[in-house]
């Protein structure tokens, strides 16, 4: 029996170090379902097609102008890398669309598309055809599916009211309205004021477009709560959704990035001057816009978060029973958080928004998070960084520097923009040495490895 | 008015994109991409200004905008002002707190000054009258006067944190001279001084400012035929523009013709040029090499040293005759820089003057009554880098080469000198490649940058070239620059990057993007 229970232990000591020594769990990128997002794509043409029979010969022109367009918008997100038909991602959040619906009949006729979107900045949308899109850039700041509920009842909202639709017929009414027309016809004869009488004319209707768009989030965020309430999720997530995007951009989920730690190396050590703030000679120069603050308001397309917070805080309170925070699935929620941030990493590199896609991969990196695909990635950015600059390419790749970036991203913006090519090369076969042995069996690293040490040799 | 629809149906129902450090502006009608520059504090690229045609208000009059951007192309104001549909922006200098816009108002004849504050405030305005002929005898010098070409002239600089120094070619009846404006950035002040005393013709140089003095260049020729000028030295009080000194420059150990100024790391005033015999024209005869000169506030030379083209520089270049270097021709000093530990690179372009068999030809055939040309040529050769030691010993000569350019030479032209014939070369015909130089805030690292024509087997058309020095060895780098433009320029931008400004004439679009240097 000892003898027994000493070999079992053996046994499980023997693959407990063969587990550690594995280069950790390699995340799967999630594989989008091709099929599905032609079949998007090829009901969204039908759909357009059914509209734009349905139009009458009134406006004709400018409305199929319209619908043409924004149908094509719709149908490049569904095909493209950015929309994710991955299955089980899918399959979540259509659990919780069904969720919504069946606890709101009027919303069983429509014809809907949600999906989660790799894009990295925080926002939600819906695009006016049902196709609905939740950004990966939101759902990683969101605490719970209550959350994640709301956005999708406010955006569900958008469509059932028909927002967009009213929005194009908007336009198109403005842009075909006969006085309207009369004024375009005398501008264009114009030979003198034209750009003044323009901006008159342009600001007019941009204003009246932001009232419209500022009434109809109100509206959303109304018609959502009534959507929300019926679903048992938590309302009071409403208000913690809102608060969420009220803070958004002060707000990270890592700490800042030391670059100056990172890329220290005993026989290349950092170079402060890559990082050295330049002197601020204009931060004083602001925009002379010649519009009142009352009228900056007006520009804006959302009320503001905090008066959102308010007009729908006593209807929550009013909630006699309390909901859930989660009714469909808590650990994939908090996983697809986790995933989504190395999947919207992985659309910026698509996309070569390389700044970007080193930025998110250096946090996870500093945080100890997803090391099997940090570390591969920052040596494939470097690599490809080197590539384009090599080739003068590289400019267009990385952002530049500014007020409303976080001060970490600004700082890697300046090391980035100011490395020389044969410093990039320096950089990165150091930190490939430095993370060799961790990333033994990582095709990928190794792969990098390879190109980084075939560059420095050259 | 299909434009308008599509920027309504933008407000309706359209999404916002974030780019990169690049900006794209459509419906531009028309360009000239000189009214666009880089605003620099000494080297360093802090912004960029965009001046074009933004309303016509009447027959007359039309609406500007100058346009201020980070150097990141982040618009930061616009500067909208209603002026004479004839004006033109000639030249921008930032001195450090302020801006200053010189524009041309081919309507008034005039030159107006505009000061404006970094955060974009107007401050002051100054006005310039021009007289009939002094607009003549600019516009030989400002091309750009009420044209599209691009400039080379410069003639307005900045004094750290007062205000500016304006030097331009000026007529005082039948003289041909120059006149030096001060405009503060600090009070409504200017001063203005014009050379007219003790001889017809006057020409100078702004070399610098040191000690609250503004140190010049001047050759004063006694008739409008007189190939020989004096060249001295004029020291004017930055406060009032009083004279404080007028030294020549044959009353030190050999005569020199300065062409910089230095403020070394320890404060001491360095003029930088090259020395003659004593008895030589400086306009025309070949130098005997380079010197430096220390000067102190009452212009007394303080301390000279002397580089010959014979003992010194042939260690480093293969030195023919005086001056006439193998590979470069004679140099024209584009620029300098003082590095880190403290040594000096001086950057300069070689140029020759040979035969050229266009002018032979025409001067033949019109049968000695005169074709316009010159029976010479210039040929523009190759760029050179010469370094000096804290001592202004020679440490190092490199030439970099490039295709060479042949500038045909107006009559009259042939005859003269070297250092002439240079000046001619840079501000009449701007042919020489050279760009500019940029160095960084620690002095540890310079690019000097210039431009070139190549034919290669892979690739035929105009390169952007820099060559840049990190702290212990050099190393160039080119930019393609041929693309489906229907103009493009490139600009300084921060130090390591350059500006690319493309125009689409078709599309109606300028598009400008940053773009590292390797």
């Amino acid at each position: 029996m000892h003898l027994n229970n000493y070999l079992l232990s053996l046994s499980l000591l023997f693959l407990c170090f063969h587990c550690i020594s594995q280069p950790g769990n390699q995340y799967v990128f999630q594989k989008d379902d091709s099929l599905l997002k032609a079949k998007y794509a090829d009901a969204v043409f039908a759909k357009k097609e059914v509209v734009i029979t349905s139009l009458g010969k009134e406006n004709f022109i400018e409305y199929k102008k319209a619908y043409d367009e924004s149908y094509k918008n719709i149908g490049d997100f569904l095909t493209s890398s950015r929309a994710v038909t991955s299955p089980k991602e899918l399959y979540y959040l259509q659990s919780l669309v069904q969720l919504i619906v069946k606890a709101n009949p009027e919303l069983q006729q429509l014809d809907t598309r949600v999906v989660f979107s790799r894009d990295w900045w925080p926002n939600a949308y819906s695009m006016g055809d049902g196709t609905i899109a939740v950004n990966a850039g939101l759902l990683i700041y969101l605490d719970n599916e209550a959350e994640l509920v709301y956005i999708l009842c406010h955006e569900l909202s958008h469509f059932y009211l028909d927002h967009t639709g009213k929005a194009i017929k908007k336009y198109v009414e403005t842009v075909s309205d006969p006085d309207f027309q009369k004024e375009l016809k005398r501008l264009s004869k114009q030979q003198y004021k034209v750009n003044e009488r323009l901006k008159v004319l342009t600001k007019t209707m941009v204003f009246d477009n932001r009232r419209h768009s500022r009434s109809n989030e109100a509206e959303a965020d109304i018609q959502g709560y009534k959507f929300m309430k019926r679903t048992g999720f938590d309302c009071s997530s409403i208000l913690s959704a809102l608060s969420v995007l009220d803070h958004i951009d002060d707000t990270s989920l890592y700490k800042p990035v030391a670059v100056e730690n990172i890329f220290n190396f005993s026989d290349y050590p950092f170079k402060n001057r890559w990082i050295e703030k330049e002197s601020a000679i204009f931060s004083s120069m602001t925009d002379n816009s010649d519009l009142t603050k009352a009228e900056k308001d007006s520009l804006k397309s959302h009320p503001d978060c905090s008066k959102r917070i308010v007009f729908l805080k006593d209807s929550i309170a009013g909630i006699k029973m309390p909901g859930k925070k989660f009714l469909v699935d808590e650990n994939l929620f908090r996983q697809l958080k986790k995933d989504f941030y190395i999947e919207m990493s992985e659309e910026c590199f698509h996309e070569e928004r390389l700044s970007r896609y080193l930025y998110y991969n250096l946090q996870m990196l500093q945080a100890g998070e997803n090391l099997s695909v940090a570390i591969p990635s920052i040596a494939r950015c470097f690599n490809l960084m080197y590539k384009k600059q090599k080739e003068h390419a590289v400019g267009l790749s990385l952002d530049a520097e500014g007020k409303d970036f976080p001060a970490d991203y600004n700082e890697l913006l300046r090391m980035l923009n100011r490395i020389r090519l044969e410093e990039i090369a320096a950089i990165n076969t150091r930190f490939c040495k430095k993370y060799e042995a961790e990333m033994a069996g990582n095709k990928v690293f190794e792969n990098e490895m390879k190109k980084a040490n075939a560059i420095i040799n050259n | 008015m299909k434009k308008i629809a599509t920027i309504l149906l933008f407000f309706f129902t359209g999404t916002i994109t974030v780019l990169a450090q690049n900006l794209s502006i459509d419906n531009v009608q028309k360009i000239v991409l000189r009214n666009t520059d880089a605003i620099k504090e000494g080297t360093e690229v802090k912004g960029y200004y965009f001046f074009y045609v933004s309303d016509k208000i009447d027959k007359h009059t039309n609406e500007y905008t100058l346009q201020i951007t980070d150097n990141n192309l982040k618009k930061l104001k616009d500067i909208k002002f209603e002026d004479s549909k004839k004006v033109s922006i000639l030249e921008s200098s930032f001195n450090g707190t302020d801006l200053i816009f010189l524009f041309y108002n081919d309507d008034e004849n005039t030159f107006e000054y505009q000061v404006y504050g970094a955060d974009g405030t107007k401050k002051y305005s100054y006005t310039r009258s021009l007289s009939k002929k002094d607009e003549r005898f600019l516009k030989m010098t400002y091309q750009t006067m009420g044209g599209d070409e691009e400039n080379q002239f410069k003639g307005l600089y900045p004094v750290q944190g007062a205000g500016f120094i304006s030097n331009t070619p000026s007529r005082e009846d039948g003289d041909f001279t120059f006149e030096i404006d001060y405009f503060s950035s600090t009070n409504n002040k200017q001063w203005s001084y014009i050379p007219t005393e003790g001889g017809k013709r006057f020409s100078g140089d702004y070399l610098g400012s040191y000690n609250g003095i503004a140190l010049f260049e001047v050759l004063r020729y006694s008739s409008r035929t007189d190939g020989n000028p004096d060249s001295y030295l004029i020291g004017l009080s930055m406060t009032d523009g009083k004279k404080i000194f007028e030294k020549p420059t044959d009353k030190a150990k050999n005569k020199f013709y300065p062409t910089n100024l230095f403020t070394l790391n320890d404060g001491r005033a360095v003029l930088f040029g090259e020395y003659f015999e004593s008895d030589a024209n400086v306009m025309k005869a070949k130098s005997l090499g380079f010197c430096f000169i220390g000067i102190d506030g009452k212009g007394d030379f303080i301390s000279e040293k002397y580089d010959s083209w014979e003992n010194d520089m042939a260690k480093y270049l293969d030195v023919s005759s005086k001056g006439r270097i193998d590979g470069l021709g004679y140099l024209f000093m584009q620029s300098s820089v003082q590095a880190a530990d403290g040594s000096i690179y001086i950057i300069g372009e070689g140029f020759k003057k040979v035969a050229s068999g266009l002018g032979i030809a025409a001067n033949v055939l019109s049968g000695g009554a005169g074709s316009g040309l010159s029976n010479s040529k210039i040929k523009v050769t190759n760029l050179a880098i010469i370094k000096f030691d804290k001592e202004f010993n020679v440490k190092a000569a490199t030439l970099y080469e490039k295709n060479s350019n042949n500038i045909e030479l107006p009559e009259g032209f042939g005859w003269y000198g070297v250092i002439a014939l240079g000046k001619v070369v840079k501000y009449n015909f701007g042919g020489f490649d050279y760009s500019y130089t940029q160095i960084n805030k620690d002095n540890s690292s310079f690019t000097v940058c210039y431009k070139d024509y190549v034919k290669e087997k892979d690739y035929k058309g105009s390169t952007f070239n820099a060559i840049t020095y990190n702290g212990d060895k050099f190393t160039k780098d080119v930019i393609n620059t041929k693309s489906e433009a229907s103009s493009s320029t490139v600009l300084p931008s921060k130090q390591g990057s350059v500006l690319m400004l493309e125009y689409f004439k078709k599309k109606k679009i300028l598009e400008a993007h940053i773009e590292k240097l390797n």
